[in-house]
């Protein structure tokens, strides 16, 4: 039994994923871990006049400019509290640059296998659900994976 | 010998020829019997085949050797010159630069043999056949006369050989063969002289055999030898052929040669043994002391002397760099200036210890020693225009032709210098600003005489600056913009209606020519009216951080003014305060900061104005603009910054000033909107907080 297991997650293992679990309100979001460049706390944000109402601003990443986007925001929530767990989530996308998100909180890292992700279940009605590509289970705890392609996209 | 090293000089000096054959090949048209004119074509078409000799370019130095040679019959009289010539002239250029095109992509040459233009050319040549008997020396550089100076020359003659060497020649005398010694000159600014001596090399052995070489052969592949090297060799044929398939090679200055004996071989011995010990050269060239002065004098006449100047281009001591290195050194002095910042803010905020004197006084210099870094480095980076204009008076001339209409191109302020990166990008919008000109704007010659104007048509291009920005205005005496057709094409493509049409002010009208595919053309034709042009010298222009403006009289003329900023990197800018935010104006545009009371505002079609000094300026409230909380109280008086562009003025509330400061700009990079550009960038002060900037030319 014990070796049946053991051969079981080894075989996995070579196709698990690894994302950052953070907190958004009371759910529990994840980021794949590729697209994560570094993680910083709460700083100062330029305000941007005139960009996108879900952009917060910009800031000074050592010496970088770095756009900062709140997801709440992008996905209709009410505006973020900033608290001493706040976050901002520098991800790095290919051909675009940086480009920093805020979380409420980052909890851990997680690895997910195939068969621990699921597809989403879509829902018209609700928009945020077109940000999430699939559920991942860890443990008892649900984790909505995010899209980071459809998340940097223009709404 | 591997030649891949020299591809990067090789495109550069080949562009270089291609623009002064152009250039020259333009202005022999005007005047066919310009020897001066023929020669500098000559021997621009003569170092292409040179250089494209050496890097292997066989069909470029095929078609390169036959313009030489139709040259060559020019020179001797034997052929006019004639527009037939001269279209053909063209042909071969944009053949070459067709070579070149490849070359650069894929270094090498492509298979394009481009045999009409050289049959072409062969009947040019054909046809001067009769005129005069070709003459059989190359067509080198006239030997210095001087005969005095020729002795100084032969520097072979004071050499101090090797034993070995010597040893080598010692057996040719022996096997009783003729020696000979020769000493080649290659031009002071060449650039690839370990090529040209290769070339040397390779032309004399066609006919002789090389003992020695001085200094080594090794040596003189590494490059290391000054403007001369001498060689020994035996040989069958006459010395006059070996000396001219020497000469034949370009950029080499003069060739001295003579036949030695070996009573000579041991003399030089003799005499240089003293010698030898004052020559600070490393390698075995020691001239011998009365030799040393009339060499010199040698060199000094032959640079003096007019004949051998005239026409050449001076070349100025200079050092290409990769653009990139720029780019990277750029980059660090922007780093260095941020530093400073910080340190200027930190002496500036901080407590006691800080304020020592001494120290400010040392903060002090590091500002002025960063200023002066980062001016020096962009003035490194400043390329005069030149380079990308000096094409368009072909263009036009080509132009003129297909179009079948008079014109003439009057340029001025090719000096005017910007960003290399800059430079490199303009041509593109230029060219469609000129073609535009050439093409919509000139009316045919028929319209041009009812309208009472000449029948030849005036392009101008003017180039200058004007503050922190290079103005570039190209202009024509055209037809001016028919705006009412204009505004009946928008209206006919919907994007206005007609009632809404009415309204449009005339700039508002000739904004939508600046549109994506609007095009006023009736016809297509290559030239312009694809629907692809005004759009994409617009968005061109405005990712150099500039812009562009019409001002236009139906019947008279256009003129579009492209506004370009001096330098993409570093500016002086002056930081403002708006209610808790703080934005940078870049100084270039700041005519004065003004203290107007409350009760100086007037109002002019429901807009605040100003009147100063009796203009009326509109003002433009940032706190409003930028969606800033106004102050809770309101002031009795307003700071307002006067900026402008070109002759436009405007003010500029803000709440407070915080000073002058050199700041780096930085991208806000693609995920944020600014679609209203009036955010050109960011930047990061002393205290590591962020500070955006305003560019001010879009609130004008």
């Amino acid at each position: 039994m014990a070796a049946y297991i053991e051969n079981n997650s080894s075989d996995v293992a070579e196709e698990k994923k690894q994302f950052i679990a953070v907190k958004l309100s009371s759910e529990i979001y994840g980021i794949d871990i590729g697209y994560v460049d570094t993680i910083v706390r709460m700083q100062k944000i330029t305000r941007v006049p005139k960009a996108q109402s879900y952009f917060k601003g910009v800031i000074n990443l050592r010496g970088e400019i770095v756009p900062v986007m709140s997801i709440r925001l992008k996905m209709g929530f009410e505006d973020d509290v900033f608290t001493n767990t706040s976050r901002i989530i520098i991800l790095k996308i290919e051909d675009q640059g940086k480009l920093g998100v805020i979380v409420d909180e980052v909890k851990e890292v997680v690895n997910l296998g195939e068969n621990e992700i699921d597809k989403p279940s879509h829902d018209a009605k609700e928009n945020k659900h077109s940000f999430i590509n699939g559920i991942g289970k860890n443990g008892d705890e649900l984790i909505s994976l995010f899209d980071i392609n459809a998340m940097t996209e223009e709404n | 010998m591997d030649v891949s090293q020299y591809l990067e000089i090789f495109i550069d000096e080949t562009s270089e020829h291609i623009q002064s054959l152009s250039d020259n090949i333009m202005a022999l048209e005007s005047e066919p019997d310009n020897k001066d004119v023929v020669n500098e074509i000559f021997r621009a078409a003569h170092s292409l085949k040179g250089m494209a000799g050496t890097m292997g370019f066989k069909r470029m130095q095929h078609m390169t050797h036959d313009m030489e040679n139709v040259f060559q019959e020019v020179r001797n009289d034997t052929i006019k010159v004639d527009s037939d010539m001269i279209d053909l002239l063209f042909q071969c250029l944009d053949a070459i630069e067709g070579y070149l095109a490849i070359i650069k992509e894929t270094s090498d040459e492509g298979t394009n043999d481009n045999e009409a233009i050289i049959q072409k050319l062969n009947g040019f040549l054909k046809s001067a056949e009769d005129g005069a008997a070709a003459k059989n020396a190359p067509a080198g550089e006239t030997a210095p006369a001087e005969n005095a100076s020729e002795v100084g020359k032969k520097k072979f003659l004071s050499l101090d050989l090797e034993e070995k060497d010597k040893k080598k020649l010692r057996d040719a005398f022996d096997a009783g063969q003729k020696v000979y010694g020769m000493t080649v000159y290659i031009c002071k600014d060449c650039l690839l002289k370990a090529a040209r001596a290769f070339l040397v090399f390779k032309a004399v052995e066609e006919f002789a055999e090389i003992a020695v070489y001085v200094p080594s052969s090794q040596d003189i592949e590494d490059e290391k030898f000054e403007n001369d090297f001498s060689i020994f060799f035996t040989t069958e044929a006459s010395l006059d052929k070996v000396v001219g398939a020497a000469k034949s090679v370009s950029e080499i200055e003069d060739v001295v040669a003579d036949e030695i004996s070996e009573e000579m071989l041991e003399e030089t011995v003799a005499e240089a043994a003293p010698a030898a010990v004052q020559t600070e050269e490393k390698a075995p060239v020691a001239a011998a002391v009365p030799a040393a002065a009339p060499a010199k004098s040698a060199a000094s006449s032959s640079s003096a002397a007019p004949k051998k100047q005239a026409g050449k281009p001076v070349t100025s001591r200079t050092v290409r760099v990769d653009i990139e290195k720029l780019d990277a050194l750029m980059n660090q002095v922007s780093e260095l200036i941020i530093a400073k910042n910080s340190l200027v803010s930190l002496s500036s905020n901080n407590g006691a210890g800080m304020q020592n004197q001494s120290y400010q006084e040392q903060i002090e210099y590091l500002e002025r020693i960063t200023t002066g870094l980062h001016e020096s480095v962009m003035k490194v980076r400043m390329v005069p225009i030149e380079s990308v204009v000096n094409k368009f008076p072909r263009m036009i001339r080509d132009l003129s032709r297909n179009l079948n209409k008079k014109m003439e191109l009057y340029m001025t302020g090719e000096e005017t210098e910007l960003d290399r990166t800059v430079v490199d990008q303009i041509g593109d919008p230029l060219q469609h600003l000129l073609r535009n000109s050439a093409d919509h704007g000139l009316e045919s010659a028929e319209v041009r005489k009812e309208r009472g104007k000449p029948e030849t048509g005036t392009i101008t291009l003017n180039a200058f600056q004007e503050g922190n920005n290079v103005i570039i205005e190209v202009g024509d005496d055209g037809n001016g913009i028919d705006t009412e057709a204009v505004k009946a094409k928008a209206i006919e493509r919907g994007l206005v209606t007609p009632e809404q049409a009415e309204n449009l002010s005339q700039k508002e009208i000739i904004d939508f020519l600046f549109m994506p595919s609007f095009s006023m053309a009736k016809k297509i034709t290559d030239i312009s009216g694809r629907g692809v042009g005004l759009d994409v010298v617009k968005s061109n222009i405005e990712a150099l951080g500039g812009d562009v403006e019409v001002k236009s009289v139906y019947g008279e003329g256009s003129t579009f003014t492209v506004r370009l900023p001096l330098t993409l990197a570093i500016i002086q800018a002056l930081m403002v305060i708006i209610g808790d935010e703080k934005y940078a104006i870049s100084l270039g545009s700041i005519v004065s900061i003004e203290d107007i009371p409350l009760s100086d505002i007037k109002y002019v079609e429901a807009k605040e104005v100003i009147n100063m000094r009796g203009t009326v300026i509109p003002i433009i409230r940032l706190n409003q603009l930028l969606d800033i909380a106004p102050p809770e109280e309101e002031l009795e008086s307003l700071t307002i910054v006067i900026i402008s562009k070109g002759e436009k003025q405007v003010g500029l509330v803000v709440d407070d000033l915080m000073g002058q400061q050199e700041i780096v700009i930085k991208s806000l990079g693609s995920f944020i909107d600014n679609s209203t550009k009036i955010i050109s960038g960011a930047t990061i002060l002393g205290d590591g907080e962020v500070a955006l900037i305003l560019d001010v030319n879009t609130l004008m």
